[in-house]
């Protein structure tokens, strides 16, 4: 019956045909509008919402802008020079990547074409050594790149990929770098390139703690709801537990302890386990009780759920029901809670960097600068610069986070809607 | 005839969803005279509810809206009642009561809270003279220990109890207009009696008229006087309760019997169901709402609104066709 | 209802066993831990230490004796303040962080549930919209972002407030609100989403029907529940309020419990941290079933088992 207002042409059509027959057109018709699928809709209603959208635009923004950090002409983000630039405030005026080093000021360009000659002496020598000898060459030159190539001064530890886009880099820019816009810190280090960088880390820190808290959450919490009985009775106990221990003070406890110096030189790092990686599996191991109740839930509500007897009744086995239907159907609220943990982690992230027990130099993350702004607050001179933007960053970041949740929780959650 | 008590005139109702506007009432008129039970009968979604959520101004804004119509209650129009004087006419004048007692009546106050309140707002009593009333009002709908169970909780008391309790309450200022909406669809069909027994003596009691709603014929030929069958959202047809069970005339309130199993019957006789679903409220047909449904149909019923007019016997109908005498189309 | 008290004392008690089995052990396992025998500190301090913990002793014994001392709520000597007993330290800073506690929460509560109550009875007009917005940046600005800002403008910039010190009201506002904010924007929303839910249950329907005034109907009968979402909250909330004390007491360089456990933890004072992670266990697990209770108290359908 629904559209015989608006379609006139089919509704001349069908007053031809007995009433059953026209009947069972418009049933037909009726049928074809039913095939929207859930997140179909969801996505149309999260379409709809401007303030949801604005956030996803600025967060995918903000994450193409971490992972390509390195490819933007940024000054170094390491590199003091107390004399000239401390508390710079913000400027315009352009800059070069160079280094001064023993009076002398120096290019990246000239730096690296100095190191390339470097190891193009060495490898000379050593196609003329003995194999013994070769082999001591080729150590100094891996070492070389490990400690003396030109990027190891302009930057803290470049990991493969950050390594590959300097080059390219280099390639388009060259020397060229962005004016110092919001100002050098206490150091003289350049703010803008600090806030890039360590919005690499805080993006990273968040996204893999949520996964981890993701991954243990889901599973632990699928177990319980699916298995049921006295096994989810013990599993949800011990998240009852869980829940009323302060977490943040045994995690501080943990960290305190883990980056004991003796501790974390004989046994964490042999095993290539870093201080950001306990931080990882710290985090993940307090926000999965949350996401373990949401899940256990949502598994046992939906176990019990017709769709699910239906699909026993038509003769579906148990996996083919965990991944036909069930796991499509905890999908949405898991979502949803993973975009809102995102923002959790990285404020949990910030607050710990910011009391000095999370991120250390001279890696760098948001909570760090806001951290190194407040330090240098006196009553007397306020570098405005040092405190606003690192905040700002960091806020507008989790504001977009928060605002984008909201917005998916709604369009997933459609009794929601008219709030 | 004696005055209407109500007179209910082109009354119009509007919502606004996602899917569109939806005429939920279209053009109600009707009376409602003293002392007398009219039934409104129709299927969920058909206006019965709204209509009379309208004339309490309860109707839910955003997202609905009374758009055009009268209500006239002694003189005055309800519609244009500010809400101040409105809100005095509520609960004392006329009450309500609702489908499902469970969630009609507040969960976090104890009954006494809840009876107490009605009667020290409209009629000014202490909190003494109130709880005595509450006591009187409980032990009239048939709560056995009135004067202890006074101070339970909604939930611990049984459906049917709710549903007297609910009653007690509407009927504590001995209000001249009770609008009951489905009052025993929610509960067993044992109780469903005992509540409609227990509303009809109190109607007598009290001199009140009634407004019934429903979907169930059965409840409507219990208690009706006079009765109203409505389908998306128009008044379809009226006659009096004998008149419409003798003799339906339109083709929906005849599928609706039909529909409703009979005991009286023999077994042999099929259950009609009505063919196909009720309509989409966002798009109504420019003709009869009921046509894509109607056996009966003729060319008119889709392109022309059939006219609410006199019906044969009495009444009100609307529709082209004299189903006593048209053919019926084959069904499927 | 003294049968749920006594199961959540046995709860508590098992919990707080377990989180000072593990941290102790944690201490004395880790090689190169605050026990190790290579640790350079004090002469004093470590006469202090080997006098309490027995260091002599067989392991289990040590334990033990921890342990009965702990029960005893003597959590021992500092590990870096001399002759300081961790004991001293909380006594000291417990009543700082509790005023500053609940002076946020009460900032929190106020605030939260006016503006959400406010937002829900005005849906769609301006008040929502700028109260959810609020709401919204108090949720996402860390607290100590908004404390570092709230300093620069409210105490260096227009001098409205003292820049440190602790005692006096006009001295406990600033952090206290501070802390505070961000619970006042969760509680604004939760309220408003719980004040919604309630509106459009039947019996608010059926309390208009009563002929009940909107003011009456929204006071007595849909406040209760609309409160429910708030109560249940409480409980995180009051963790993530230690949590946030922690910061505030820090950047206001208040004298609490907080800026205690941080110091403890930068500097490796075992003995304090784990009397302090023992102590905001308790508070917790205190916090946690007064809420409870008042759950069932705010609600009727509510058993408490």
């Amino acid at each position: 019956m629904a559209h015989v207002e608006t379609k006139p042409e089919t509704q001349a059509a069908r007053s031809d045909l007995p009433p059953a027959d026209r009947y069972a057109s418009l049933l037909e018709e009726a049928r074809k509008l039913h095939g929207v699928s859930h997140m179909q809709d969801a996505w149309r209603r999260l379409r709809r919402n401007w303030a949801a959208m604005a956030s996803l635009a600025f967060l995918v923004l903000m994450s193409v802008a971490a992972v390509l950090t390195p490819l933007v002409p940024l000054q170094s983000p390491i590199l003091q020079d107390l004399e000239n630039r401390q508390f710079l405030p913000p400027n315009a005026s352009s800059r070069t990547l160079q280094l001064t080093s023993d009076g002398e000021t120096k290019t990246l360009t000239q730096l690296l074409a100095e190191f390339r000659q470097e190891i193009e002496r060495l490898e000379q020598d050593a196609r003329t050594a003995s194999p013994e000898e070769r082999v001591k060459i080729q150590e100094e030159i891996d070492a070389r790149y490990a400690v003396e190539h030109p990027y190891q001064k302009f930057w803290h530890q470049p990991d493969w990929l950050a390594w590959r886009l300097t080059d390219l880099r280099i390639i388009l820019f060259g020397d060229w770098c962005l004016p110092s816009l919001c100002g050098a810190d206490a150091l003289g280090r350049d703010l803008l390139a600090r806030l890039f960088w360590g919005g690499r880390v805080s993006l990273v820190v968040g996204v893999v703690a949520t996964l981890v808290s993701l991954l243990i959450g889901v599973s632990y919490g699928a177990t319980a709801g699916f298995l049921g009985g006295w096994v989810d009775d013990v599993m949800m106990r011990i998240v009852d537990v869980l829940y009323s221990v302060p977490f943040l003070f045994v995690v501080i406890f943990l960290i305190t302890i883990l980056t004991e110096e003796t501790i974390k030189t004989e046994y964490l790092e042999p095993y290539g386990i870093d201080q950001i990686m306990i931080f990882y599996v710290v985090i993940g191991a307090i926000y999965w009780l949350t996401m373990a109740r949401v899940v256990r839930g949502q598994v046992i509500s939906l176990k019990n759920e017709q769709f699910v007897d239906a699909a026993r009744v038509i003769g579906a086995g148990s996996f083919r029901i965990i991944f036909r239907h069930l796991i499509p159907n905890v999908m949405g609220i898991v979502i949803v809670y993973l975009t809102l943990t995102i923002p959790a982690v990285m404020l949990f992230e910030s607050f710990l960097s910011f009391l000095g027990l999370g991120i250390s130099p001279p890696d760098v993350s948001w909570g760090l600068l806001v951290n190194e702004g407040i330090q240098v607050i006196t009553p007397i001179k306020i570098y405005w610069w040092l405190v606003l933007f690192p905040s700002l960053t960091l806020t507008l970041t989790l504001f977009a986070l928060n605002f984008f949740g909201d917005g998916l929780r709604d369009a997933l959650d459609p009794k929601m809607k008219n709030r | 005839m004696p005055e209407p008590l109500l007179r209910v005139e082109n009354l119009r109702v509007e919502f606004k969803t996602d899917d569109g506007l939806v005429q939920a009432v279209n053009d109600v008129s009707f009376d409602l005279f003293p002392g007398e039970t009219l039934g409104i009968v129709g299927e969920s979604g058909s206006g019965k509810s709204v209509t009379n959520l309208a004339i309490m101004g309860l109707v839910p804004r955003p997202p609905g809206r009374v758009v055009a119509g009268r209500a006239l209650y002694h003189g005055k129009d309800l519609l244009q009642l500010p809400e101040r004087e409105l809100s005095d006419l509520r609960g004392k004048k006329i009450a309500m009561i609702f489908q499902d007692p469970m969630t009609a009546l507040n969960p976090f106050l104890t009954i006494a809270e809840q009876l107490t309140e009605v009667t020290q707002l409209h009629l000014g009593y202490s909190h003494q003279q109130a709880i005595s009333h509450a006591i009187t009002m409980l032990e009239k709908v048939g709560i056995p220990g009135a004067a202890q169970r006074l101070w339970d909780y909604p939930h611990q008391f049984s459906g049917g109890m709710q549903q007297r309790v609910m009653i007690a309450m509407a009927l504590s200022c001995k209000p001249d207009i009770l609008i009951a909406d489905e009052p025993t669809t929610a509960l067993d069909v044992t109780i469903q009696a005992q509540i409609l027994e227990l509303l009809r003596n109190l109607q007598t009691e009290l001199n009140m008229s009634v407004i019934l709603i429903t979907h169930d014929l059965g409840v409507v030929a219990q208690v009706c006087h006079r009765v109203i069958v409505m389908y998306a959202g128009r008044i379809v047809e009226e006659a009096t309760a004998n008149s419409l069970f003798a003799d339906p005339r339109h083709p929906y309130t005849l599928g609706l019997m039909q529909s409703a199993p009979r005991l009286d019957h023999a077994r042999a006789e099929r259950l009609h169901a009505i063919e196909g679903q009720p309509p989409d409220m966002t798009q109504l047909p420019a003709g009869c709402a009921f046509a894509p449904r109607c056996p009966f149909a003729v060319e008119e019923s889709w392109h022309q609104q059939p006219p609410l007019a006199g019906r044969p016997g009495g009444g009100r109908l609307a529709c082209f066709v004299d189903i006593t005498k048209a053919p019926r189309k084959a069904a499927r | 209802m003294l049968w749920y008290l006594v199961k959540r004392i046995i709860w508590m008690a098992g919990t707080l066993w377990v989180v000072f089995t593990l941290t102790w052990f944690l201490m004395r396992a880790v090689p190169g831990g605050p026990f190790d025998a290579e640790k350079k500190i004090p002469e004093e301090i470590r006469r202090n230490i080997e006098a309490r913990y027995k260091l002599d002793q067989p392991l289990h014994v040590q334990y033990l004796d921890n342990l009965a001392h702990v029960i005893r709520l003597d959590f021992g000597p500092s590990f870096k303040l001399l002759d300081y007993p961790v004991n001293r330290v909380i006594a000291e800073g417990f009543p700082v962080s509790a005023s500053l506690g609940v002076f946020a929460m009460i900032f929190a509560l106020t605030l939260g549930l006016t503006a959400g109550v406010a937002s829900a009875i005005g849906r769609r007009t301006a008040y929502d919209y700028g109260f959810m917005a609020l709401a919204t940046v108090g949720v996402a600005v860390p607290n100590f972002v908004l404390a570092s800002l709230a300093i620069v403008l409210f105490v260096f910039y227009l001098g409205w407030f003292p820049a440190a010190g602790w005692g006096t009201l006009r001295q406990i506002a600033l952090p206290a609100i501070c802390l505070g904010a961000p619970f006042a924007g969760y509680i604004a929303r939760l309220t408003r989403t719980g004040m919604l839910e309630v509106l459009g249950q039947d019996y608010i329907r059926t309390a208009y029907a009563k002929g009940l005034r909107h003011r009456r109907v929204i006071v007595r009968h849909a406040l209760r529940g609309a409160i429910l979402p708030v109560v249940s909250y409480l409980g995180p909330a009051v963790a993530a309020i230690l949590t946030g004390s922690i910061v505030i007491e820090r950047i206001f360089a208040l004298p609490g419990l907080g800026i205690h456990f941080i110091e403890a933890a930068t500097q490796r004072d075992y003995t304090l941290a784990m009397g302090m992670v023992l102590v905001y266990t308790f508070l917790l697990f205190v916090m946690n079933t007064l809420v409870d209770l008042s759950y069932g108290l705010i609600d009727p359908r509510v058993k408490l088992k």
